[in-house]
């Protein structure tokens, strides 16, 4: 009798060490489910950090979708994610979108934009205020701007992605984007920003630099490359900060998750990588 | 004259005619060819470059070289929870329109009903969906959210095919049935739903076809991702399916082959269905030749 | 105190309960009932559905009009919800100019091939054909999608010379090949069912063919094509995907074929995930699938009404 109850209290102890993770090597025990929902500018991060965290953990499942930034704290606040990605800090009062309450911002990383045209289009910079004109509808064909004589097909993100408020803030410097058009179309994600200005000739459009390959060009902004120095260093004005956004502050896998993201390693190694800026890079900046 | 004239006409006709029938048989002709080249394209592009391992692999996100796997296994698993819910309703309310109903403005309600929900685009069902599943049971996108929404879409279909089938199976039958002291259920189970099975197989096929295609449905109630494991039997994981693959693929990916894995996912879909509806009618048929033998 | 059954006694009436439980009639009689009332169940299951569906998406609907007046809605284009302006009435006509141009295109087709597959083509082809309509009815609309955007879309840029293939004749066409098979299988049952006799009469008269068909077929089956338009024109209402990977989804009137514009069903799908539940453009999209809701019923309804009008002229 007194052997089954030991037996017992063994298994119990055994049971809850392993159910809260009590053991050695804990964190390899870690377990849990992270769902990521919002900003397509931070996905490529996101993936790529999911990648190397479940090789880390292998207990923890992550799933990670984008569409456009709103919908990151919109699903945080409904329950359907866990963290959402967010390419402003959802949880003050930016133009146009009302603060999230009772959720916390979480820096991740610095992301760089940059104005995109189709690969043949033979511009290669563009000033503040061609762009002005360009988005807006008044500069109507490439031949204004020292292209060929071909119309501008101007491709624009719905409203929602934090990429589109950002880039009209600091490129376009608060100019109202035109509204229709016959040669104006909207998509959805960055994904979809980078397939229709991929496919369209003599489009234009704006995107974050970890989606520019193959297919599409980054122009440069007043005679000034889109890249990680100029940003660093001032030059380059079109950048914003991405945010993870969680309800309350984080516990568990999600906790590990988002450290992870601001380790140092991480920053320094594949975040760079991919073109983004580290968080530690811009301390002194807004 | 009036010959002459009549001869006229004659031949004015004859002329049309022919001028028509060569119309019609040209457009008829070139017209499925188009069709069928439109097919054979999609499976010859995506078919030739597969290899049995996309099928199984995980999708990359960033890199070369991804696969199907989760989203293929996840098509099934929906399409297998939206049948086994979808299959006993429908046919019980098919038997019941077509064996129990009886001739009163209750039942001519309940038709309009049916109908109504036969005619509601899937969008809006995907909406009913969204709005039990992820607002008011709060569980967020997931399988079973896709699987269940799904199944009400197939109902009255399912119901619809299983009414006429069972109408159509000729009285005789019945009677002898009752005659040999059956009951009703014993009837139904014994003689007319087995006469009526190829008819009814046919019906879950074109359902079961239709629902494996669905995408706006599960992209409001299971998502647009997975759980990122192959195998994950789990019901409250996203559930996105090979349709709704193919349209994230087309539209939103940026892994260099997107274009390849859009080929070769359109490919299999296409491949699936026609297999799902040529498998199951080939059963009906077969089905159908032996009773008609016997 | 009870007098203590003996064993034997025990077994006996125990054996007797066990008989009348498992006796065929009453196993039967109770299987009958429960088949009949599952039976009831599952056609209440499906009217639930119905009206829960009606009731969900009306209600959230219904909301938009606490802050917008119906004429805003229904009457005026400006759809910018991050203005507070919530007119609907740029997707409104964007989706009946779709359906419009889709059965200008599909209708003719269909019939011709219709005629074709029912009066003209020889037996080995028929056995071809109608099963080849039946497996396209089953291809999935992102299939037609995906054509547009590889095929389709290209093509018209190549041809028309025009920027964006994007627009209405895009999402038209790809509706109109996908509701070809069913509109066709739906007017080749009609044609099947005419008489024989009908024909016969003609050709005793001494009519040809196409005679025949053009003023004994057809005009007998006029009631069959409407229905048939009708519910292609249902189907093709409420598709979705293939919609929105063509048409551009700008909300702007569709001035011109290859204008980037976006119909009801588009709309919802592409802002829906942006949106917070309970702002007034959550209503809005929500009455948006209300509008789909209803006309599909309508269309519906008329179908039946065309229907029984048949089956009372017969």
């Amino acid at each position: 009798m007194f052997k089954k109850l030991s037996a017992i209290t063994l298994a119990a102890v055994m049971l809850f060490a392993s159910a809260t993770g009590i053991n050695a090597g804990a964190t390899q025990a870690l377990k849990g489910k992270i769902v990521i929902n919002g900003s397509s500018a931070l996905l490529p991060l996101t993936l790529q950090a999911a990648k190397e965290f479940k090789t880390l953990h292998p207990g923890v499942q992550i799933s990670a979708t984008a569409s456009s930034s709103i919908a990151g704290p919109q699903a945080v606040a409904k329950g359907a994610a866990q963290i959402g990605a967010c390419d402003w800090d959802a949880s003050m009062d930016v133009p146009g979108f009302k603060a999230f309450k009772g959720q916390v911002a979480h820096k991740v990383a610095v992301i760089p934009f940059a104005t995109i045209v189709h690969k043949d289009v033979k511009v290669e910079n563009l000033t503040t205020a061609q762009l002005q004109g360009i988005f807006s509808g008044k500069i109507t064909n490439w031949k204004e701007v020292g292209g060929a004589d071909a119309e501008i097909i101007v491709i624009n993100r719905a409203f929602g992605s934090g990429t589109r408020v950002n880039y009209q803030i600091k490129a376009l410097e608060d100019t109202e984007f035109m509204k229709s058009g016959k040669n104006y179309k909207e998509v959805k994600s960055s994904g979809d920003m980078f397939t229709a200005v991929k496919s369209t000739p003599n489009s234009i459009g704006y995107i974050d630099l970890v989606y520019v390959k193959d297919g599409v060009k980054a122009v440069k902004l007043n005679n000034i490359e889109a890249n990680a120095d100029n940003i660093i260093n001032g030059k380059y004005p079109v950048w914003a900060y991405g945010y993870y956004m969680t309800k309350g502050q984080p516990t568990g896998a999600t906790k590990a998750f988002i450290e992870y993201l601001q380790s140092n390693k991480f920053q320094q190694g594949t975040l760079k990588k991919m073109n983004f800026i580290p968080i530690s890079s811009m301390k002194d900046k807004k | 004259m009036i010959q002459e004239a009549a001869g006229k006409i004659a031949k004015r006709n004859k002329f049309n005619d022919k001028a028509a029938t060569i119309l019609l048989w040209v457009l008829g002709i070139g017209l499925s060819t188009f069709i069928c080249m439109l097919l054979y394209t999609i499976l010859y592009k995506g078919l030739g470059k597969l290899d049995v391992g996309f099928l199984f692999r995980l999708p990359e996100e960033l890199d070369e070289g991804g696969g199907i796997g989760p989203v293929l296994f996840n098509s099934f698993y929906v399409l297998f929870i939206a049948m086994f819910i979808s299959i006993p309703i429908g046919i019980g309310s098919g038997i019941y329109l077509a064996e129990y109903a009886p001739d009163n403005k209750r039942t001519a309600a309940i038709r309009i009903c049916v109908e109504g929900l036969a005619s509601v685009p899937s969008i809006v069902f995907g909406l009913f969906g969204m709005v039990i599943f992820v607002d008011y049971f709060q569980i967020g996108l997931t399988i079973l959210g896709g699987g269940v929404t799904l199944a009400l879409l197939n109902l009255p279909m399912l119901t619809r095919v299983t009414e006429e089938a069972i109408r159509g199976v000729s009285n005789e039958l019945r009677e002898a049935a009752y005659a040999m002291g059956a009951t009703k259920f014993q009837c139904i189970r014994t003689v007319v739903f087995p006469a009526a099975f190829s008819r009814i197989i046919t019906g879950i096929s074109l359902v079961a076809g239709r629902a494996y295609g669905e995408s706006a449905v599960i992209i409001l109630t299971a998502g647009t991702s997975t759980s990122g494991a192959m195998w994950d039997f789990n019901l409250f994981s996203p559930g996105s399916t090979l349709a709704v693959h193919l349209w994230y693929v087309q539209s939103e990916a940026i892994v260099p082959d997107a274009r390849e894995i859009a080929d070769k996912a359109a490919a299999v879909l296409v491949f699936v269905i026609l297999a799902i509806n040529t498998l199951l009618r080939g059963t009906a048929w077969l089905n159908n030749r032996r009773i008609n033998d016997n | 105190m009870k007098p203590e059954l003996n064993t034997k006694t025990r077994h006996k009436i125990l054996n007797k309960e066990k008989a009348l439980k498992s006796h065929p009639s009453i196993n039967r009689a109770l299987a009958n009932k429960f088949f009949g009332h599952f039976c009831y169940v599952s056609i209440l299951i499906l009217c639930i559905t119905l009206i829960s569906i009606v009731l969900f998406i009306g209600k959230i609907g219904i909301q938009t009009f606490s802050e917008v007046s119906l004429k805003e809605f229904f009457f005026t284009l400006e759809w910018s919800p991050m203005e507070d302006l919530y007119g609907a009435g740029t997707f409104i006509i964007g989706t009946l100019t779709l359906t419009a141009l889709t059965l200008v295109i599909a209708t003719p087709i269909s019939l011709i091939i219709a005629v074709f597959v029912a009066e003209i083509a020889p037996l080995w082809i028929k056995r071809i054909m109608r099963p080849l309509l039946d497996l396209l009815v089953g291809i999935p609309s992102v299939i037609y999608g995906y054509l547009g955007v590889t095929i389709l879309i290209p093509f018209l840029r190549d041809i028309a010379d025009i920027h964006m293939g994007d627009g209405i004749l895009a999402a038209a066409l790809v509706l109109s090949l996908m509701i070809l098979p069913i509109v066709t299988r739906l007017i080749d049952d009609s044609i099947a069912a005419v008489p024989e006799s009908y024909r016969e009469a003609a050709y005793a008269l001494g009519s040809s063919r196409l005679q025949v068909i053009v003023n004994v077929i057809i005009p007998s089956i006029k009631r069959g094509i409407i229905t048939a338009i009708i519910l292609g024109m249902a189907r093709a209402i409420g598709e979705t995907m293939a919609v929105v990977m063509v048409i551009g989804n700008v909300a702007q009137l569709p001035t011109g074929l290859f204008m980037p514009t976006s119909v009801l069903t588009s709309n919802i799908v592409m802002q829906i995930t942006a949106v917070q539940a309970g702002t007034t453009w959550h209503s809005a999209l929500y009455m948006m699938a209300c509008l789909l809701l209803l006309i599909s019923l309508v269309l519906i309804y008329c179908v039946r009404r065309i229907r029984s009008k048949g089956e009372e002229g017969l």
